[in-house]
């Protein structure tokens, strides 16, 4: 896709992209955000073949669980792309396959543009998974306007939680964080039924004072570390003669 | 003083190739944004520590670096005037071998127009490509 400005860039992420990148993002319109993925049944395996899968603007997934034999899969990128945006994590898969799954892991290539694999797990709605879901932090710390700095511990945090109440992300207020002051996982919202695994008292964000910058030695002469093994080899050599 | 290992094994090593995409260190873990590299070099210790001071100079109390690369590398090099042969150079430097897809730095607890300032200046310092990214989703 262009932007405004005329520079070729990413569908999800805005950021500008490389040449070679640019033909799996000029198809077009999205459809808009669904929870069901329309899925094709993969037969041909092997780093070839899914390389060609995704040219084709696919992408090569696995489904499995639930003690049934797994079934590879081809998913259409594009409508991947705008659910993993929107944080989605349970689909209902249509086509090839037709079951509730749940993302369970979702492979990226080095840049982060696209995914490169899925793994799906067979789901029912009210069984429980354990998933990891990001904490957002809302708000303005009054804690920095008195010069703290923000230190946000935890970005993710696992829940055990039923399938159908996952929630995006979780948002923590931090209106009311002082100079040394914390947010833990005891003051989180969590949804109904839902289990952390962290300790209550695990910071989540911390508005502490700002460190000192360390005072730099000034080493004279050329410094060069230690040697593994070489001491050995010395004391050796004064015990043999 | 400019980062260095405390140990080695090895005093001088040879120079090697960097071949492929980075597909571990390639995206934030620590912090919110990051800079990443698009192209694959060697970044001397003096060059990590150039940036960092930048950084913290424009950052001040805002927010929080991190660095993700550590110069292993020793290289070595011949004195000017110097006749060929006689062995290898003494080592001369410090340097992390990063390959495209590396991110660099991170910062945390800053605002996006503040990390993206901070990183623009930080880019001028440093001897390869970068752009800057943020944490992804999954």
């Amino acid at each position: 896709m262009a932007s405004a400005d005329g520079r070729e860039e990413c569908f999800p992420c805005r950021q500008p992209v490389f040449p070679w990148y640019i033909r799996q993002f000029d198809c077009g319109q999205r459809d808009s955000m669904s929870e069901t993925l329309k899925v094709e049944s993969r037969e041909l395996r092997g780093k070839r073949n899914n390389r060609r899968l995704r040219a084709r603007g696919r992408i090569p997934a696995v489904l499995y669980g639930h003690g049934q034999d797994p079934v590879s899969l081809a998913v259409p990128a594009e409508q991947f792309d705008s659910m993993v945006r929107h944080g989605s994590r349970l689909v209902t898969l249509a086509g090839a396959v037709n079951e509730s799954a749940f993302i369970r892991e979702c492979q990226w290539d080095t840049w982060g543009h696209h995914v490169v694999h899925v793994d799906f797990t067979r789901i029912s709605a009210h069984e429980k998974v354990r998933v990891q879901v990001a904490i957002e932090l809302r708000g303005e710390a009054p804690g920095v306007k008195e010069g703290g700095v923000l230190k946000q511990v935890l970005h993710e945090i696992e829940l055990e939680c039923e399938a159908a109440d996952i929630p995006e992300k979780l948002t923590v207020s931090i209106n009311d964080l002082g100079l040394n002051g914390s947010v833990t996982v005891a003051n989180l919202a969590l949804p109904p039924g839902a289990k952390v695994f962290e300790e209550p008292d695990q910071h989540i964000v911390q508005c502490v004072e700002p460190a000192e910058q360390p005072e730099v030695e000034e080493v004279s002469g050329e410094v060069e570390p230690e040697l593994i093994g070489r001491k050995r080899e010395e004391e050796g050599e004064a015990s043999g003669s | 003083m400019a980062l260095m290992p405390k140990r080695v094994k090895h005093r001088k090593c040879q120079r090697g190739r960097i071949k492929g995409n980075a597909t571990r260190g390639n995206r934030v873990v620590f912090g919110d944004y990051g800079l990443q590299t698009i192209e694959g070099g060697w970044i001397s210790a003096a060059t990590i520590e150039a940036g960092r001071i930048a950084a913290q100079q424009y950052l001040r109390t805002e927010g929080r670096l991190y660095i993700r690369v550590f110069p292993q590398k020793p290289i070595t090099s011949i004195p000017l005037e110097t006749r060929m042969g006689k062995g290898k150079g003494e080592p001369e430097y410090w340097a992390a071998v990063v390959r495209p897809g590396t991110v660099l730095y991170e910062i945390g607890g800053a605002t996006e127009e503040a990390a993206r300032l901070c990183f623009n200046r930080l880019a001028h310092k440093m001897p390869v490509q970068v752009r800057f990214i943020k944490r992804r989703p999954l």
